[in-house]
């Protein structure tokens, strides 16, 4: 009688550990399995977080993770690298999987999965999971909101280390916000990926832009006669404490049949640098006949990149009911214009890419470290891509002029808003690809030889999360470290007059 | 004998309240209730519960979420709130030791809480609280219990005992804030009180520690959080009816009811009058008053609730039932009465010969004392512009709704239907998967899965037959709705031509609608093309009748349009009827109504009486 209770007890055993045994019976299956998120032939870089993943419609999952090209006397026992048992998802223990990438390093995982149904198990063909030399930034900040249209009423920019699953909120609206129309909060920014100068714009409800310079919190009033708007889209100078931004008339309408939903359009735009220390506004670019947009300097500071969008109007300027009917023609290209810092000057603009005439929309550019390729996001028209479902993100070789092959980062549904690791070999951008609504953050692996690798999506604690989490995450940054300055320094400074630039 | 009937009567007075919450809450608002639990917000999922627990409060939020789910069947709800609130007097009298004849009495802050869920009107449709029916019972009964002195059954002395009561009062509000919310730092208050009644020597202390305890309390547990302003974890949980610069205080009243007739339940027990006499006078004078009270504060408006029957009726596509509640209104509608009616009017494919029988004269919404101006895109707009077939917008307004006010099932359904008529089928699929995770939403969504992928079977299904046949055949625009849903559809659909029978009569009834000769004749010339040798449907015979003989609208052969003699005798005698009043010196007004019983489901009526296009 008291040797029936022992099976019961190695059963809870087994259900308690960490690490299930695998079934003693299966039946082989000749496919991969199918999991959630895709993981399957990715490659990651060696200090990320475990991806945890799960499989759908099956009791149970075991998966079990190899070395390949490791030997049997490596040293490490290969019963830590099974996990699951818990239902239908797959959770990793961290400090093991980060021992198993550190192993992995430049080689791969080999991953095989069993999942139970009905009390049957499955075996399904092994997929690998390869490893890179090179390490992703640690950090990304991005904004989580609801995928919505005109309101704010919650808000925030967060970060999230990639190196474990901790997220910690760099600032939220619900801290100021009263009321429906509440506090919109945007284009956060860094130099150098490093916190100690970077940037975000507060509208609405005290408006102005808050601005971390050396580590020192100012709150600015970036808009002033001679400047469209208040300043926008930004980029910092990679070593001077100079911001560049565009400053715009945006206008937002929707579609009534179209599942892209939203059109985004600007109706003017120019660009200006803002120089921190002397506080005062420089015009970049103000030809009333181009819209320019998103400036973005090259890492040596030598150059700002930047799209724009040829367009005459036929009657009054700026005449949004004329814009709503021609907005399929308000395509971009991508130009640059050279900085000379000693003098402060500008020269003259550059075409670089010319997506129109592929009867398309370049926009958004960012370079490499190395200055020799230019991310950007390219879509059928207009400037907001995230919106259009052909939309892609383009790898532009300035050495050879031509673009690289991106398909294996694009999906059928909106990517956008892409940008280089410190290091050059992880691409982040934002992709709409889970279900053509709520934008996710993806990675993809950009090797020395310039080739792009299978992306993957940021990976949660519980694998459900993305599914269930009815918030986009938009606009992502690498950082190199998390923001210092606390969400409550930012409130503070926010409830403060902000400084007016010069005119 | 007078014992006796003391005894008797906690049991007549729990009969007495159950009769009249039933009354108020069943009899009279199971619409609102319904509604309110359509907009409540719960599933089972991790997820959930952690976005709950990072408010002071998220217990209460979570388990509050979860019950008012039962209110999907209204009878059910309704016995479980008032099954809690006895709970709660029981409690209550118990833990303050109240004397039968006065625990009438402990009804005080239960009715308020009755009166508070009654009272709302339009507030219904703009409340950020998705718990808002359970929460606050939950938190008061939590509250009592949290403050029954349970130090009293120690066997310590009664100076020790008084001891730990004083310790209690910050350890229940610390330990129980993030849970309970303002629910704890009542329950703190209530033990502090009752030690004045029994030990008014510790008063000083009592006092000094509560008001430590409220001060710090919130402002320690909630540094560092970024989801409120600096100036809410004292009130946070506390139902403020604000909406930007606008706050009703008058619809708080309750609230503040229960915060302080709970505080002094401690001083019931010393009104230890023996006469019955005296003490059941003040319990019916009290009666009356709550009688009186929820009976005023009761939102009984007809078109608000009749809003509510419609609004679901056109979900669950009971036609029948939409056009009976059409027909049933006395006085003037609400534009989304009148939308409504036209949707199910659509899809018995009647709009053009039935519109103009129903009342179109229009009031905009009666809101509690004209605190809030309410409209269509604050209402039902996603349900009116997906039975449009304008899933766009309808995803629109519904997201929009979401964040101002939170998800709801309505929403979800509302999402999960606009994504299966765009063919976004992942999208769908995670509005279900979420649906699948509630209560009562779990068959719906089951039901619903069949139609991911399968847009036959959606073509063919009553729900999405007509939304789809409209988003096939509507046009595709650029623009916004600046919130007028009703003039933005009409405006579209006047202008659409199509060759969809079904849609082209939608197209033709927006333009009589919007009285707008160009589009109208347009729209006529296209009837006739696609319908040749078919009757003209009888608003659409008498629509032309006017144009042409009325407006005098210009190069308009109508020799090809077969009239129904009755529709042709109708309209003679109608403008002879006109002549005649206006020859009698009648105004405007008076003719309107003269000619009401006799031509009130006319098109010329209509158009002559409500001179203005009506729309919001």
């Amino acid at each position: 009688m008291k040797y029936r209770i022992l099976p019961l007890l190695l059963l809870l055993f087994a259900a308690c550990s960490k690490h299930p045994s695998l079934p003693s019976s299966y039946t082989q299956m000749n496919d991969e399995p199918v999991i959630w998120p895709d993981y399957t032939k990715v490659t990651v870089p060696p200090n990320i977080v475990p991806l945890n993943f799960l499989v759908d419609d099956v009791d149970d999952v075991i998966a079990e993770f190899k070395i390949q090209g490791s030997s049997q006397n490596s040293g490490v026992d290969e019963t830590k690298f099974r996990y699951g048992g818990k239902a239908n998802k797959v959770q990793i223990d961290e400090d093991e999987w980060h021992e198993m990438l550190a192993s992995a390093k430049g080689k791969s995982l080999s991953v095989t999965v069993y999942t139970k149904k009905d009390g049957k198990w499955s075996a399904y063909k092994p997929f690998p999971i390869y490893v890179a030399e090179e390490e992703i930034d640690p950090y990304i900040s991005y904004r989580v909101l609801p995928p919505t249209f005109v309101g704010y009423d919650e808000l925030s920019i967060r970060q999230r280390n990639l190196t474990n699953f901790e997220e910690s909120i760099i600032y939220n609206n619900r801290q100021i916000s009263k009321g429906l129309e509440g506090q919109c909060i945007n284009c956060h920014s860094y130099q150098n990926y490093s916190t100690d100068n970077m940037m975000f714009h507060m509208r609405l409800q005290n408006p102005g832009t808050m601005i971390v310079n050396d580590g020192e919190l100012i709150f600015v009033n970036l808009k002033n006669d001679e400047m469209i708007s208040a300043a926008a889209y930004n980029s910092w100078h990679p070593s001077l404490p100079i911001i560049a931004f565009s400053t715009d008339h945006t206008m937002q309408s929707f579609h009534t049949r179209e599942v892209s939903k939203v059109e985004v359009m600007e109706s003017a735009s120019d660009i200006i640098i803002y120089d921190i220390k002397k506080n005062s506004v420089q015009t970049v670019l103000n030809d009333s006949l181009e819209f320019e947009l998103f400036p973005s300097w090259s890492p040596d500071g030598k150059w700002i990149y930047y799209c724009s969008a040829h367009y005459e109007y036929q009657g009054k300027y700026e005449d949004t009911e004329e814009l709503l009917d021609k907005y399929k023609t308000l395509q971009y290209n991508l130009y640059r214009i050279s900085f000379d810092a000693e003098s402060m000057t500008f020269g003259e603009p550059e075409l670089i890419y010319d997506a129109v005439a592929k009867n398309r929309s370049a926009v958004q550019p960012r370079v490499s470290q190395d200055g020799r390729y230019v991310l950007f996001a390219e879509g059928p028209w207009g400037l907001f891509h995230i919106w259009h479902t052909s939309a892609e993100i383009q790898v532009l070789d300035l050495q050879t002029g031509q673009l690289l092959d991106t398909k294996p980062i694009n999906s059928d549904l909106p990517e956008s808003y892409a940008s280089f690791s410190s290091n050059d070999h992880w691409i982040l951008f934002e992709s709409r690809r889970d279900d053509g609504n709520y934008t996710r953050t993806y990675f993809a692996y950009f090797d020395k030889q310039g080739r792009l690798h299978k992306p993957f999506e940021v990976p949660a604690e519980d694998p459900e999360f993305f599914r269930l989490f009815l918030r986009s995450w938009s606009r992502p940054e690498f950082m190199k470290e998390p923001v210092h300055i606390t969400p409550r320094q930012f409130y503070e400074k926010a409830l403060t007059e902000p400084i007016k630039v010069a005119n | 004998m007078g014992a006796n009937v003391g005894k008797i009567l906690k049991y007549i007075y729990c009969l007495a309240f159950f009769a009249l919450a039933w009354y108020f809450l069943y009899v009279r608002n199971a619409d609102t209730m319904y509604f309110m639990q359509d907009r409540d917000w719960w599933n089972s999922t991790s997820l959930f519960w952690d976005d709950c627990m990072r408010f002071p409060g998220g217990l209460l939020s979570w388990v509050g979420a979860y019950l008012t789910q039962f209110f999907y069947y209204p009878a059910l709800g309704s016995s479980m709130l008032i099954g809690l609130w006895i709970l709660t007097f029981w409690l209550a009298k118990w833990s303050f030791r109240v004397p039968d004849e006065w625990s009438f009495l402990l009804f005080i802050p239960l009715a308020a809480l009755l009166c508070s869920d009654i009272q709302l009107g339009y507030w219904v449709y703009i409340m950020k609280d998705i718990d808002y029916i359970f929460y606050h019972p939950m938190g008061l009964f939590a509250a009592l219990l949290f403050s029954v002195p349970f130090w009293q059954y120690f066997p310590v002395s009664e100076k020790a005992q008084q001891w730990i009561a004083l310790a209690w009062i910050p350890l229940v509000a610390a330990l129980l804030y993030y849970p309970l919310g303002i629910y704890a730092l009542l329950a703190a208050v209530i033990v502090a009180v009752r030690q004045l009644t029994v030990n008014f020597k510790l008063s000083t202390l009592s006092l000094i520690v509560i008001l430590l305890t409220l001060w710090l309390v919130p402002l320690l547990e909630t540094a560092g959080t970024t989801l409120m302003r600096p100036d809410q974890p004292w009130t946070y949980g506390f139902h403020k009816f604000e909406l930007d610069d606008l706050r009703d205080y008058s619809l708080e009243i309750p609230f503040y009811l229960v915060l302080i007739t709970s505080v002094l339940f401690p001083f019931i027990k010393k009104l230890n009058t023996k006469k019955l006499i005296l003490s059941q006078s003040v319990m019916a004078i009290v009666a009356v008053l709550m009688v009186y009270c929820l009976s005023t504060r009761d939102f009984s408006d007809y078109n608000f609730h009749a809003e509510m029957r419609m609004q679901r009726g056109v979900e669950e596509c009971r036609w029948n039932d939409v056009l009976r509640e059409a027909a049933m209104v006395k006085g003037p509608v609400t534009r989304e009465m009148v939308m409504l009616r036209d949707i199910a009017l659509i899809n018995r494919g009647e709009l053009c010969s039935k519109r103009y029988v129903y009342n179109n004269e229009s009031v905009p919404p009666v809101t509690v004392s004209d605190s809030i101006h309410i409209r269509i895109a604050d209402q039902a707009a996603d349900l009116i512009y997906l039975n449009y077939g304008e899933t766009v917008f309808a995803i629109r307004r519904a997201i929009e709704r979401c964040m101002h006010y939170g998800y709801s099932y309505y929403t979800m359904r509302m999402l999960t239907e606009c994504a299966l008529v765009n063919g976004e089928w992942d999208n769908a699929r995670r509005y279900l998967r979420l649906l699948g995770c509630t209560t009562f939403q779990k068959k719906w969504a089951e039901k619903m899965k069949r139609f991911v992928g399968n847009e036959k079977l959606l073509a063919e299904s009553e729900p999405f037959r007509m939304p789809l046949k409209l988003y096939n055949e509507g046009s595709e625009l650029v623009g916004t709705d600046d919130k007028y849903v009703e003039l933005t559809i009409l405006k579209k659909w006047m202008y659409s031509i199509t060759s969809d029978p079904e849609a082209q009569e939608v197209a033709l009834g927006c333009a009589m609608m919007m009285r707008d000769q160009k589009c109208f004749w347009s729209q006529v010339q296209q009837y006739y093309n696609i319908n040749p040798g078919k009757y003209f449907p009888i608003h659409v015979q008498e629509a032309m009748l006017f144009g042409v003989y009325e407006l005098k609208m210009q190069g308009i052969n109508l020799s090809f349009v077969q009239f129904d003699q009755r529709v042709l005798d109708r309209y003679n005698a109608f403008f002879n009827r006109l002549k005649q009043y206006s020859s009698q010196g009648m105004n405007e007004k008076q003719i309107g109504s003269a000619l009401r019983p006799e031509f009130g489901d006319t098109y010329m009526w209509d158009y002559c009486v409500l001179r203005e296009v009506q729309t919001n």
